[in-house]
């Protein structure tokens, strides 16, 4: 499941970088910072993180995923702090959900 | 061949188009555009405020787009299901239509998507196309009269949000973008709206496509008529495939309609394929309806080529369509310019394919335009005539030239403009305009500007010339210089000289002279203006007119009115 997560976050990163000047593009990688001092992504680009990230969750594993209730806005600095830290944070969600 | 300078582009809304100036600034297609952004959330005050940074060194165009609500204070009432009187509704739509109207003046080109309403708002669908009760039939009716209103503005242009909805399909609205972002669409919706509007800005700019070049076997019927004989061709008949080849020409004959000229390059024997043409019941397209056609065993580009000189065009004229991939690859890399589509190898596929090309963008459509197949066919029986005389005046003199001489009124502003953003060849000073910008100038004091209407007895090859003068203190300069190359080398030339001429002379003003500004292409212009010598004497790019000598309008030309 790990795996299908990055890989949905890596077509998630293809969508926004359609979104980005080429000098600023994200890259495919799970250590990529998201937010937080070396955070790549504005107010706008995490907007749309949160959106494009739930609408490919249910598409590609055919999962519902809430990213924006209090539980992720409260601890949205970790959450969103890399791809990784996002991955695990949906994988967390995911299992839960079973 | 085309501007490598950025467009800029004020981007107004009374949403947030942060996404939209990102898949615009990003997409590869021409014109590159820059976006520049306007305050956020208040379209209307953007659109009066002309002191407002946005408007500041004259953007290239506009796109304003908004929601229905933010600018029609009684469509927000209408939402919340207030009783409004439809009339009271379409005055806030005329309020609206003046400021965008108003704002047209500071920009080239202006485009206004129409009004949309959440395909997710299905509450009350029963009654939602009535009169005066239903929000949909409220916003159709907010959308014509939008329409209407803008058609009055020479370089407002409305498109069809709805097109782009539907491309979109369930992802179309995004209440998390919404209320996240104030951003109403998905991504899909901006996206498609970068592609329509690009495309309608390429057709402004006149870069739209002219002619469509097809191959025959498996491209305009299916089967090999060489080897098959018309008769055992699949076109139309009770066979999917076979209707599928009818829409196809169907598709061909619609765009022929909106003046896209029909070619034909194909390997098969001239005679054999002409034969299918004339004879199968079942075609669309008749031998009339191809502007020409290069028919033989032949190299296509080679073809190609020629064909496009026969009608003098250049290679970004043309679209070539051939079920081959080889032969595609093959006119791709020779003739970058060429447009060649990626071509489904599935016929169902191919009427949906052709109509789905976002290349013949018009602006505007001229009565030139509708026409433009009748008269290459009229070019054609020129160049039989030409073959059968024994000079070139004897030819001019039978084919009984008329020009007819206007000023620039609104009637033939959209003709002209096209003319003058089209013509590459002769032309003196290539500078481009929109419809509103070249009335003003033609409209203050010290310019003139003629069109010339060419017609022979071979027909009417329409509003092909423009000349224009700047009065200067004791001169008069040619600012303009154009003609299509459609009617070149038959002194039509001469004629646009002589009416300038002559009425600078009425004028009191006996200097005349015509600044050559070089591009890549107009060197005819260049070799026209030497070739005058000595009425016309060359300083370096300058070429002024020998007073003493007299220009007439050449013999063979009746000219109306007469000079």
């Amino acid at each position: 499941m790990h795996a299908k997560i990055t890989q949905m976050l890596f077509s998630v990163i293809d969508e926004l970088n359609q979104l980005r000047p080429p000098d600023e593009y994200l890259t495919k990688d799970l250590e990529t910072p998201i937010t937080g001092d070396s955070g790549r992504l504005d107010s706008a680009g995490l907007i749309n993180l949160i959106a494009l990230t739930e609408q490919k969750a249910a598409a590609e594993l055919g999962r519902p995923l809430l990213l924006t209730d209090d539980r992720t806005l409260s601890q949205v600095n970790q959450v969103f702090r890399t791809l990784g830290t996002l991955a695990d944070y949906i994988h967390l969600r995911l299992n839960e959900k079973k | 061949m085309m501007d490598k300078q950025p467009f800029r582009c004020a981007l107004v809304s009374d949403f947030n188009l942060q996404n939209f100036a990102g898949y615009v600034t990003n997409d590869p297609e021409f014109p590159a555009i820059q976006p520049i952004r306007a305050p956020f959330g208040q379209p209307a005050a953007t659109l009066i405020d002309r002191d407002l940074p946005c408007w500041q060194n004259t953007p290239d165009a506009a796109v304003i787009w908004t929601q229905p609500q933010a600018v029609v204070p009684a469509f927000k009432a209408l939402l919340n299901y207030e009783q409004v009187a439809l009339q009271k509704v379409l005055q806030q739509v005329d309020e609206y239509c003046a400021l965008l109207v108003n704002m047209s003046a500071r920009v080239k080109f202006a485009v206004v998507p129409s009004w949309v309403l959440p395909s997710y708002r299905s509450v009350f669908g029963v009654i939602d196309m009535q009169t005066e009760i239903g929000l949909t039939n409220t916003l159709m009716r907010m959308n014509l009269r939008l329409a209407e209103n803008l058609e009055k503005a020479a370089n407002i242009y409305v498109l069809n949000t709805q097109r782009w909805i539907a491309q979109a399909g369930v992802q179309a609205f995004s209440p998390k973008l919404w209320y996240l972002g104030k951003i109403p669409f998905g991504n899909e919706v901006f996206k498609a709206a970068v592609r329509d509007i690009k495309a309608a800005l390429r057709g402004m700019l006149g870069y739209a496509r002219k002619l469509i070049i097809v191959d025959l076997d498996d491209t305009l019927w299916g089967g090999i008529v060489g080897d098959a004989g018309w008769e055992n061709l699949v076109l139309g008949g009770h066979h999917h495939i076979g209707e599928a080849y009818v829409d196809f020409q169907q598709a061909l004959k619609s765009m022929q309609n909106r003046g896209i000229l029909l070619a034909i390059v194909s390997k098969n024997e001239e005679r054999i394929a002409l034969e299918a043409i004339k004879k199968h019941p079942e075609m669309i397209l008749k031998l009339e309806d191809f502007a020409g056609w290069r028919i033989n065993w032949q190299d296509k580009v080679q073809n190609i080529i020629d064909l496009m000189t026969e009608l003098n065009l250049g290679p970004q004229a043309a679209v070539f369509i051939d079920d081959s991939p080889i032969e595609r690859a093959r006119v791709k890399e020779s003739l970058p310019e060429v447009l060649v589509p990626d071509w489904p190898e599935d016929p169902l596929f191919y009427p949906a394919t052709l109509l789905s090309l976002q290349c013949f963008e018009m602006p505007s459509l001229s009565r030139e335009d509708l026409t433009r197949t009748t008269m290459y066919l009229s070019e054609n029986k020129r160049r039989e005539l030409k073959k059968t005389v024994s000079s070139l005046e004897e030819w001019l003199a039978r084919l009984c030239i008329r020009v007819q001489v206007e000023e620039l009124h609104p009637a033939n502003l959209p003709r002209a403009t096209q003319l003058l953003n089209k013509t590459n060849q002769m032309n003196l000073s290539t500078r481009r305009m929109s419809e509103a910008e070249l009335m003003v100038w033609a409209e203050q004091d010290p310019h003139r500007l003629w069109t010339m209407r060419v017609s022979d007895k071979f027909g009417d090859a329409g509003l092909t010339g423009i000349i224009s003068l700047e009065i200067q203190d004791r001169s008069a300069q040619i600012v303009d210089f154009i003609l299509s190359c459609r009617v070149l080398g038959r002194k039509i030339e001469e004629t646009m000289l002589a009416t300038a001429i002559h009425h600078a002379l009425l004028l009191g003003i006996e200097t005349v002279y015509a600044q050559y500004t070089p591009t890549a292409k107009n060197k005819p212009c260049l070799d026209f203006f030497k070739s005058l010598a000595p009425r016309f004497q060359q300083q370096g790019d300058c070429f002024v007119r020998d007073r003493k000598l007299p220009f007439p309008v050449p013999e063979h030309i009746e000219i109306d009115p007469a000079l």
